[in-house]
């Protein structure tokens, strides 16, 4: 056994004993497997100390009594404590194996309470958690934060472009990126010593299949969760995952794949939301059933299991990807989760059961479009801000309050919609001169601080809407959003502002680079404290804590400040009260949805939930619960799921190797007879090999859009995702037999393009082959192919080639391929994948009926490989040409 | 130079005479094919107050304005440069600020008012493709200006068409041979027909560029069309698809000329851009004569500034090849096809734009390469051009060039008589003063910089401090423009810098001011003055410059 080394932080603000001193810990950091205990040998009052953190380092305000770290080292059989007076910094070693065994036992269990400690409610972490710090208005109440910042001299800098703002706690700092280039660029979570800006960890992913465009990783941030202190990321490409504080992925979910999360080339990304015991995430999704249009909808997930808790659709049509953060909050007696929908409303859902609660629309579509600041609250009122089109005027852009409306002007219709407000109900005031795209307010009493699009720094009275001043910062502005401490403001400026100078200057810098502005403001305008230039722009936000204030820009991660604990570190905000749950009146089941094989067996635990949806019973006997399937009447495809529940109240899907998909209802009876209800949908997909033909599928339907004449169809698969609105099942001429295919339609153009997965995530090493064809006339074909483990192989009518792709920018690999409309060509495709992580995708194409060539026509090696995912269909009708898939197969390696 | 659209004789007649004869400002450029946007107008004012809006309403209260004629509401984004001829003022914006009640929704439209009074005469309502933004971004309005040749009326529209149509509306009945004016104003949006009414559009024909050649335009369709006798010169805005390195239709020609007449397309660019494009194409074209021969100067999505021969010529079976390098194009001239083929050519991207310390550097980063949104200006045998890149990408490193339009080839190395670093991306088109000989061009960063146009030598650069979408306009010694502020600054047209006035129009201006006997036009996202006194030079009601389409 080598040396093994956990490290934990301790602090005395809920003390625990060892011996008799009073310890408690806070956050663990295994990588270097230390364990370290803060422990106090004086028993003076903390309860005036609101800190409940106190990471390693000299906090000034317990210099009043000794502190001690040990330092746990078990160094083969011995282990040895290492004690460091923190303010007297002498050291001693202790040899456990000469304490009497008894007490070292105690030790040891004293220890690993400590551990077991981490994940308990009593003992919370505290920092800069989430993107929009403690107080979720971008405000710390931290005093003493630097405020002469100068780039050439930070505490520390690295390389590490992206987006978003860090996150905070212990001297443990989580933020994303992007490292690399090409193929091999890679989407990363990392975490570095925030002292010293030396990298602990990091998890790399791919991007896939994504949208996103250029180096326009809009990336997220991490959330830490104030409980365990697990690190929950969202990647652009929809990998949502979790992490323990050591790095280890505790569960991840393929948003795209499992929930048809969507992306867009501006690439916007939410950052998820720790609320108890449920980490919510969002994004436009195309899913399947109820979820198939195209809807801003959000996912809760149990944080320790990664289970999906609910999903919540509370929008209509989107009109632009959004990733305003949303505000958690309670509104009259319900936890609530406020925030701007892609289809451009501000709306509240219940954040425990994710009821959609109202919405009300503030927008349109615009040249900037989407609402994408976050809202801030002030007393009863919503803040809002957007760049894009009004709806009642036209001028471009407001900032606005809102009246919270009140549980008695609510009447949702039912759970699945919510209240629909018209524009103007709530309305209390309007500052049309303020207007932002996506950068997010500050509050600070009653002053809220604007970054506009165009660059111009605002202070707007909260109550009254008016505008006090504006001072011009830079020439424009994203998504970068201010946060306020100690009567400062730190602003990350999109691009520096230039002298005059720089307008006759060849000089990249000038437009490449951001600024970070320190501002004092005031009743008549702001005093610029300080301004450097940072290499790269600033679309991340800046944060401010424990006495350093960080950035990230389009290049860098930069820390300004000194080492260790500061004076500043000031407590977090008081815990929000907890409503006490009223009688049960329903029921969640989790999972709620549920995506299994054949043959497979689901367990489910159901919670039993009072009408708000604060949790009366955390487990209920599955045994005890009524299941039956259901049908909601607005279903299209009137489907059941292909499972039945066995004794133990588990899901056993059927054996045979069939799609299916569907919703089943639980009823329980309580002892007074009141029966709860709660609902699950699932999916079932057989897993290799696969085989559709789509003969025995009976066109039971007939077209009425009115772009073709009435054609006979049938709907894709249920279970399919992101299949329906841009697939159908109809005839189809081959050769000179009619018979049926899959059909690319054309009468949706939102969807002229479709991304279609009928498998797992978790699916790697197989072949696929399909015939297909496109339409076309002299100048227009479509695009046609199939989705092999997260590679697009299709062939490419106007271009006239064979291509192997995944997100466009990162791989894409083509060769001239001649192909005419209205003819079956066959496409094979093959992906392998070496122990080494990389993998060879295989493509080869040829006229249906033709000898298939011997060898394969493309083979791309693809170094950071798609080491796994879903099988697919790919079609891309541009130009009102259909295509057509037919004798699909998916076959084992 | 400074002519009209007239037919190719008299056109020629008037090469390198810099007197105007017409005070029409009938199209992108005015009545220079050249497009240098400069006018021999005298005695413009150098500041106008543009008033409050009326309580409760979007309308300016005239009352409240100092040396404006007449003010005419917008949509709430308008980045169509206005146009004047005829007696009309032609400008394109969007509908948020509906004219007419049975047209509401999301539509482009182009106004038509009359030019003494700012009455609104009619409008074009185009809806919205159906695909959304990757082709037809929401809310954008009509971004064209249109030419308007006599009674005609050429306009890109957002569906990627090109229409033609009767500068008197439907006041005098439905012209056709289009006809189908009911369903058109309709088309995508679910609605039944509405018959068009006297302040409609009356359309005479319609091209449509994705319908007829498979082009797929990247969230705008915006050419200003060049008319050169009965043919018109049009950018197709072919571009890339949301994933930004995909061109659906790489084949699909990038310019086009059509018979102004019928509608009819006449012939394509033999430059094989499509593969290479950037990320869209939103240039608009222009023209002159050289070396006896009509050529038609094109900004491409790849950063080069192409020369082609204005006559289209049967094709010959020989090998489309691209300038630039890149992957395989494998097509050749088809010979049932007619082609506008390639007479010089010149990359506006210098090497340092391309790499560096020996990797390439990708688009759009900051430091690299552009393409060219900006109008080439022709003037005195030479061409200028900035390159840019869409306003979304943000700013970046321009590069201004003087090209020699009379050599032939690639005359990137052997053409260029000077260039100009100092300037950042820029989606503006220069202004050239002939009594100076000054330069003046504005940047996406905000900068207006005035150099030397025989030289290149820089005089002076002033910070606008805002965003700039349009161009100056240089006219009677000073230099006016707008920026995303909302202010209208003018500033002396010397080579010293002089800040005249400044004044703030209460909206954004992204076109570009345009004057028109003896009128200037300024026109922010939601509104347009018409700046000069009453008593000073009004329009004629008259067409002044009649085309001469030959049957």
């Amino acid at each position: 056994m080598g040396t093994s080394r956990s490290r934990v932080f301790v602090t005395g603000a809920r003390a625990q004993t060892i011996h008799h001193h009073r310890a408690v810990c806070l956050g663990a950091e295994s990588a270097e497997q230390t364990a370290l205990i803060f422990s106090t040998f004086s028993s003076k009052s903390r309860t005036s100390d609101r800190s409940h953190q106190t990471p390693i380092g000299h906090d000034h305000r317990l210099r009043d009594r000794s502190f001690v770290v040990i330092e746990l080292k078990i160094v083969r059989t011995r282990i040895i404590l290492v004690a460091t007076d923190v303010f007297r910094g002498h050291a001693k070693k202790v040899n456990l194996d000469r304490i009497l065994p008894m007490k070292r036992l105690a030790l040891l269990l004293t220890l690993a309470t400590f551990a077991g400690r981490l994940s308990s409610p009593a003992a919370p972490v505290t920092g800069w958690l989430n993107w929009r710090g403690p107080e979720q208005s971008g405000v710390s109440r931290e005093k003493g934060l630097p405020t002469k910042l100068d780039a050439h001299h930070p505490l520390w800098e690295v390389d590490f472009p992206g987006q978003s703002a860090p996150v905070i706690t212990g001297n443990r700092l989580y933020i994303n990126g992007y490292l690399g280039d090409g193929p091999d660029l890679q989407e990363v979570t990392a975490c570095f010593d925030a002292d010293t800006g030396k990298q602990i960890w990091q998890h790399a992913e791919n991007d896939f299949l994504s949208d996103t465009i250029y180096l326009r990783y809009a990336t997220s941030s991490p959330t830490i969760d104030p409980e365990t202190g697990n690190i929950y990321a969202q990647h652009t490409q929809g990998l949502l995952m979790a992490f323990s504080p050591d790095g280890k992925l505790l569960w991840k979910h393929s948003m795209m794949e499992e929930f048809g999360r969507l992306t867009f080339p501006n690439s916007r990304t939410g950052s998820p939301v720790v609320d108890h015991e449920l980490v919510i995430t969002r994004g436009i999704t195309s899913a399947w059933g109820a979820h198939g249009a195209a809807g801003d909808r959000f996912y809760a997930f149990d944080k320790k299991t990664g289970e999906l808790v609910w999903s919540s659709a509370p929008g209509d049509r989107p009109q632009d990807n959004t990733f305003s953060n949303p505000l958690l909050d309670i509104w009259e007696g319900k936890r609530v989760l406020y925030t701007a929908g892609g289809d451009s409303t501000i709306l509240a859902i219940n954040a425990r059961t994710g009821e959609p609660l109202w919405r009300f629309p503030f927008a349109k579509a615009g040249a900037k479009g989407g609402i994408n600041a976050a809202l801030i609250r002030h007393r009863n009122s919503l803040i809002a801000v957007h760049e894009s089109e009004n709806l009642d005027s036209s001028e471009i852009g407001r900032m606005a309050a809102f009246r919270i409306p009140a549980s008695a002007e609510v009447k949702p219709t039912n759970a699945f919609i919510p209240h629909v407000f018209g524009a103007t109900n709530f309305e209390v005031w309007r500052q049309p001169s303020v207007g932002s795209l996506a950068s997010s307010p500050v509050l600070v009493g009653n002053t809220v601080y604007e970054v506009t699009g165009t660059g111009d720094l605002c202070s707007v009275d909260a109550t009254t809407g008016r505008l006090h001043w504006k001072k011009k910062l830079g020439i424009e502005q994203r998504q970068s959003s201010p946060f306020f401490a100690d009567g400062l403001l730190y602003i990350g400026v999109y691009v520096t502002l230039k002298d005059s100078e720089a307008g006759a200057q060849k000089d990249a810098d000038s437009v490449a680079n951001g600024d970070l502005v320190v501002l004092r403001p005031g009743a008549d305008g702001a005093e610029e404290v300080s301004r450097t230039q940072v290499t790269g722009r600033c679309y991340g936000s800046p944060i401010g804590y424990n006495g350093k204030v960080y950035l990230q820009t389009d290049k860098k991660l930069y820390c300004f400040g000194k080492a260790g604990n500061t004076k500043g570190t000031v407590p977090d905000p008081t815990p929000e009260g907890w409503p006490k749950p009223g009688p049960a009146a329903q029921l969640q089941v989790i999972p709620y949805e549920i995506f299994i094989h054949p043959g497979e067996t689901q367990s489910f635990r159901i919670r039993v939930l009072d009408a708000q949806g604060f949790t009366v019973q955390e487990s209920l006997d599955p045994k005890s619960v009524h299941w039956e399937s259901y049908i909601p009447p607005t279903a299209l495809v009137k489907a059941t799921l292909k499972a039945s529940f066995n004794a133990d109240g588990q899901l056993v899907a059927e054996a045979a190797k069939t799609a299916s998909a569907g919703q089943f209802k639980a009823t329980f009876k309580t002892a007074s007879g009141t029966e709860l209800t709660g609902y699950i949908k699932g999916r079932i997909l057989p897993g290799l090999p696969l085989k559709y033909d789509f003969e025995a599928i009976e066109l039971a339907n007939t077209t009425t859009n009115s772009v073709e004449p009435a054609t006979k169809f049938n709907y894709p698969p249920l279970p399919w995702n992101s299949a329906r609105f841009r697939f159908e099942i109809r005839e189809k001429a081959s050769d000179s037999a009619a018979n049926k295919a899959m059909i690319k339609t054309i009468d949706n153009k939102l969807f002229q393009r479709g991304q279609v997965f009928f498998g797992f995530p978790g699916m790697s090493n197989y072949t696929v082959e399909a015939d297909v064809l496109s339409e076309g006339t002299r100048r227009k074909m479509s695009e046609v192919g199939v989705i092999n483990q997260r590679y697009i192989v299709l062939l490419k009518g106007n271009a006239q080639q064979l291509e192997i792709n995944s997100n466009q920018e990162r791989l894409k690999v083509s060769v001239p391929f001649k192909w005419t409309p209205d003819t079956w060509y066959h496409l094979k495709t093959r992906v392998d994948t070496a122990p080494d992580g990389s993998a060879t995708v295989r493509a080869k194409a040829w006229k249906k009926g033709d000898d298939e060539p011997a060898a394969w026509t493309l083979e791309v090696p693809h170094h950071h490989g798609h080491t796994s995912g879903s099988p697919g269909l790919y079609g891309f009708a541009p130009q009102d040409q259909r295509v057509a898939i037919d004798n699909l197969t998916v076959t084992p390696n | 130079m400074h002519i009209k659209s007239l037919p190719l004789l008299l056109s020629v007649c008037l090469i390198g005479d810099a007197t105007v004869f017409g005070e029409d400002w009938p199209g992108w450029g005015g009545n220079d094919p050249g497009r240098n946007f400069f006018s021999a107008a005298k005695g413009l004012p150098t500041t106008f107050n543009p008033g409050k809006m009326k309580s409760g309403t979007e309308d300016i209260d005239l009352a409240t304005t100092k040396g404006v004629k007449w003010v005419a509401k917008l949509g709430s984004q308008s980045y169509g440069n206005p146009v004047v001829a005829g007696g009309r003022v032609y400008v394109g914006t969007n509908n948020e600020s509906p004219r007419d009640k049975r047209h509401v929704g999301d539509r482009s439209c182009l106004y038509c008012f009359d030019e003494k009074t700012g009455e609104f005469l009619w409008q074009l309502v185009v809806p919205k493709l159906k695909s959304g933004k990757v082709n037809d971004w929401e809310n954008l309005g009509l971004l064209a200006s249109p030419a308007v040749v006599g009674d005609r009326v050429y306009v890109v529209t957002s569906r990627c068409e090109v229409l033609c149509l009767d500068a008197k509306g439907m006041a005098n009945g439905n012209d056709g041979p289009y006809t189908d004016e009911a369903k058109y104003v309709v088309q995508d949006t679910g609605k039944p027909p509405i018959e068009p009414g006297k302040t409609d559009a009356d359309i005479l024909w319609r091209y449509d560029m994705m319908d007829e050649l498979g082009v797929f335009p990247h969230n705008a369709s915006n050419c200003s069309i060049l008319v050169v006798g009965d043919v018109l010169y049009v950018c197709t805005s072919n571009g890339q698809d949301w994933t930004h390195v995909n061109v659906p239709s790489p084949n699909s020609p990038s310019f086009i000329s059509l018979d102004a007449k019928t509608g009819k397309l006449v012939g394509e660019d033999n430059a094989g851009i499509g593969p290479r494009i950037f990320h869209g194409q939103w240039t608009s074209p222009s023209t002159g004569v050289v070396n006896g021969k009509r050529l038609v100067f094109f900004g491409g999505g790849d950063g080069v500034c192409y020369a082609l021969d204005a006559e289209a010529k049967k094709g010959d079976g020989s090998p489309i090849v691209p300038v630039l390098p890149g992957p395989e194009f494998k097509r050749e001239e088809e010979t049932d096809n007619s082609y506008l083929k390639k007479v010089w050519w010149a990359d506006l991207n210098p090497p340092e734009y391309k790499f560096k310390d020996g990797k390439p550097i990708k688009y759009p980063a900051a430091e690299g390469v552009s393409e060219i949104n900006s109008t080439p200006v022709f003037y005195k045998n030479r061409v200028y051009v900035a390159t840019g890149q869409d306003p979304e990408h943000g700013e970046g490193v321009g590069h201004l060039v003087c090209l020699d339009a009379t050599k032939t080839g690639d005359i990137t190395k052997t053409g260029v008589l000077w260039s100009y670093q100092g300037i950042k991306r820029s989606i503006s088109t220069v202004s050239i003063d002939p009594s100076t000989g000054l330069l003046f061009v504005g940047d996406f960063s905000g900068f207006v910089h005035c150099v030397d146009a025989e030289t290149g030598k820089l005089y002076w650069v002033y910070d606008m401090k805002a965003h700039m979408w349009g161009s100056t306009m240089v006219a009677d010694g000073k230099v006016f423009v707008g920026d995303e502020d909302g202010d209208f600054t003018v500033l002396a047209a010397d080579k010293k810098l002089k800040l005249l006035s400044e004044v703030n129009v209460g909206a954004p201006i992204y076109s570009t001011p345009v004057i028109a006997n003896g009128v200037m036009y300024v026109g922010s996202q939601t509104h347009l003055f018409a700046v000069g006194a009453e008593g000073q030079p009004t329009g004629s009601d008259k067409p002044r410059n009649e085309i001469q389409i030959k049957n």
